[in-house]
């Protein structure tokens, strides 16, 4: 099996660096591609082994599996410009925020009647195999396809089968999850230098401790109260803490932020939709490349590439 | 050695207020002591009057509690004590069981005040002992053995959930369970009010308020669950609970009740020391 990038940024970086360091791919059957040759990790990809290309048509071309690893704003134009060499054999792997299936399966029916598609949301630990991934199948896409992604996601982590209306929330809790920790862990560090420890101690102790404690409770049948409760000893040291925290409203603000992601990728997917993100948006480089791919598309109707329609519209 | 048979214990209460008043209920209700066995003490009879109608005996002569009764509550307001100490102190035998529910005072200081070879223990109960629902927690003094704790335990448990503690979690009991019934009845309050904004009459949205809190309390104590899994069980997706949870987290509700109970519990350390 071959798999294939769309796409050569921090997505495909660490979706190929997973499935290398797990085995289940060797770097040669992977191809990654993209206008920008600039970018940090096409180097990373090219250390790896990856086969890297300036053609997006030449990746469909040699993939099986077809990840498209590109922003959300990008994934008309790539459809536009792959379409054509879509083929009946192809799975092909939005990661996309805020992309739905639907969009894409009537982008891509212009080209081939029945293209499968599926639609995933991960995260950026699969670079270290502790991803969170989630994927619903498309129209056209067979439990087997299905379970082909499966396999290929849960060598980077945990993955599971989701009804698409999920996925919002996924990518608000899990999705943008990583963030939420990272930034966590620059402030418990923080506190650590501020009682006394050097940086790079209380980095590795503060990030230890998350490790840890998320690893607990994914293998205890337990409550994470219950978890909670074991570590504070009546009087102690931790459960003072903890009132701190409740009395900043920990909780709330982490419920307000899983919140905010999802409701904005809602945003994101009904602005795109309504064909309002300007084209302003993407690098003008990006666009170029696109028009010398597929000079079907003029300079005009370059501007308004929409999900929905298959003709270029005309201004 | 006295007989500890609870039917032919003597029982005694100096002081007859609300507190006391409802360790009685709960004493009578459970059939452990025979109300002729109980003569209480107050100094007039306002309160008196209902002990009466229970069928305990009553008198105005504390002297006369203490001399006829083996295991003696001291029930007054904790000014007072010093003074009631003084006077029932030459009565006070090796026999005798004096438990003491008397807010704010240390078991050090009735044993200062008692005679030497006095057993004491100190409890601390809740207002819903009245209804049988109490929670109450006891020290022991250095007089007062196995048995002791073992008749007081027996004898209140008929009145609710009665453990022994060491005496420092006593404090930490008043903030919790003492004043903690106030707290839910202004939870219960709010509860209610919520309703009644959304279009509920208040006489009813009252009754389930205090259904509600009454049946989850319920399947706390029943069924052992922790109650952050309680809660998520209640939580559909997207539903009705997690929204209005959020609301509650928002409003930094777990920290402010944090901040209740330790407030009470500094304020009963702080009495205490007066």
């Amino acid at each position: 099996m071959s798999v294939g990038f769309i796409g050569a940024g921090q997505l495909a970086f660490a979706l190929a660096r997973g499935f290398t360091a797990a085995g289940v791919l060797a770097a040669h059957k992977i191809t990654a591609s993209s206008p920008d040759t600039d970018l940090p990790t096409v180097s990373g990809l090219r250390k790896m082994g990856v086969n890297f290309t300036v053609s997006n048509k030449d990746t469909v071309k040699s993939s099986d599996v077809l990840f498209l690893a590109v922003k959300p704003p990008i994934i008309p134009f790539i459809l536009e410009e792959v379409g054509p060499d879509i083929e009946a054999r192809h799975i092909v792997v939005s990661c996309a925020a805020g992309v739905t299936i639907s969009s894409i399966e009537k982008k891509l029916s212009a080209f081939c009647p029945t293209p499968k598609v599926i639609r995933c949301m991960t995260n950026t630990p699969v670079i270290v195999r502790e991803g969170a991934t989630v994927y619903a199948t498309g129209t056209h896409a067979d439990v087997e396809d299905g379970k082909l992604l499966e396999q290929l996601m849960a060598s980077v982590g945990f993955c599971t089968e989701v009804e698409e209306d999920l996925i919002d929330a996924v990518t608000g809790l899990s999705g943008s999850g990583p963030a939420y920790a990272f930034t966590a862990l620059d402030a418990l560090a923080d506190g650590g230098v501020k009682m006394g420890l050097p940086r790079r101690l209380a980095v590795r102790l503060g990030a230890q401790a998350l490790l840890g404690a998320a690893k607990m409770l994914l293998e205890s049948e337990q409550h994470p109260g219950q978890l909670k409760d074991n570590v504070c000893s009546p009087g102690g040291a931790t459960i003072h803490a903890l009132h701190f925290l409740e009395s900043g409203g920990f909780r709330s603000l982490l419920i307000n932020a899983v919140e905010a992601s999802c409701i904005r990728t809602r945003e994101l997917q009904h602005l795109a939709d309504q064909e309002k993100i300007s084209p302003a948006a993407i690098k003008k480089t990006l666009l170029d490349k696109v028009k010398l791919e597929s000079p079907s598309l003029s300079v005009a109707s370059a501007s308004k590439v929409s999900l929905f329609t298959n003709k270029s519209k005309k201004n | 050695r006295v007989a500890m048979e609870a039917s032919e214990l003597w029982v005694g209460f100096v002081g007859a207020g609300r507190m006391a008043g409802g360790l009685v209920r709960g004493l009578l209700q459970a059939g452990k002591v025979p109300a002729s066995n109980i003569l209480a003490s107050a100094p007039s009879d306002k309160n008196l009057d209902a002990w009466r109608e229970l069928g305990c005996r009553t008198t105005h002569c504390n002297l006369e509690v203490v001399h006829r009764s083996t295991l003696v509550f001291l029930a007054t307001k904790p000014h007072i004590l010093p003074g009631v100490l003084e006077e029932i102190r030459p009565a006070v035998g090796s026999h005798h069981i004096v438990v003491s529910l008397v807010a704010g005072v240390t078991i050090q200081t009735l044993q200062r005040l008692l005679p030497p070879w006095t057993k004491v223990l100190r409890i601390m109960p809740n207002l819903p002992c009245v209804v049988q629902a109490g929670a109450m927690v006891f020290s022991r003094g250095s007089n007062a053995g196995d048995e002791e704790a073992a008749l007081l335990k027996s004898l209140l448990s008929s009145c609710g959930l009665c453990e022994e503690v060491p005496e420092s979690y006593i404090d930490i009991h008043t903030g919790l369970s003492g004043s903690g019934v106030a707290y839910v009845y202004l939870f219960a309050e709010a509860l209610a009010e919520g309703a009644v904004k959304m279009g509920m009459p208040g006489a009813l949205a009252s009754r389930i308020a205090a259904q509600t809190l009454l049946g989850a309390a319920k399947m706390l104590l029943e069924t052992g669950e922790h109650p952050a899994k309680l809660r998520g069980d209640v939580c559909t997706p997207g539903g009705t609970t997690i929204y209005a949870l959020h609301q509650l987290e928002k409003g930094a509700l777990r920290a402010t009740v944090m901040d209740a109970v330790e407030a009470a519990t500094n304020r009963a350390c702080d009495m205490a020391k007066d």
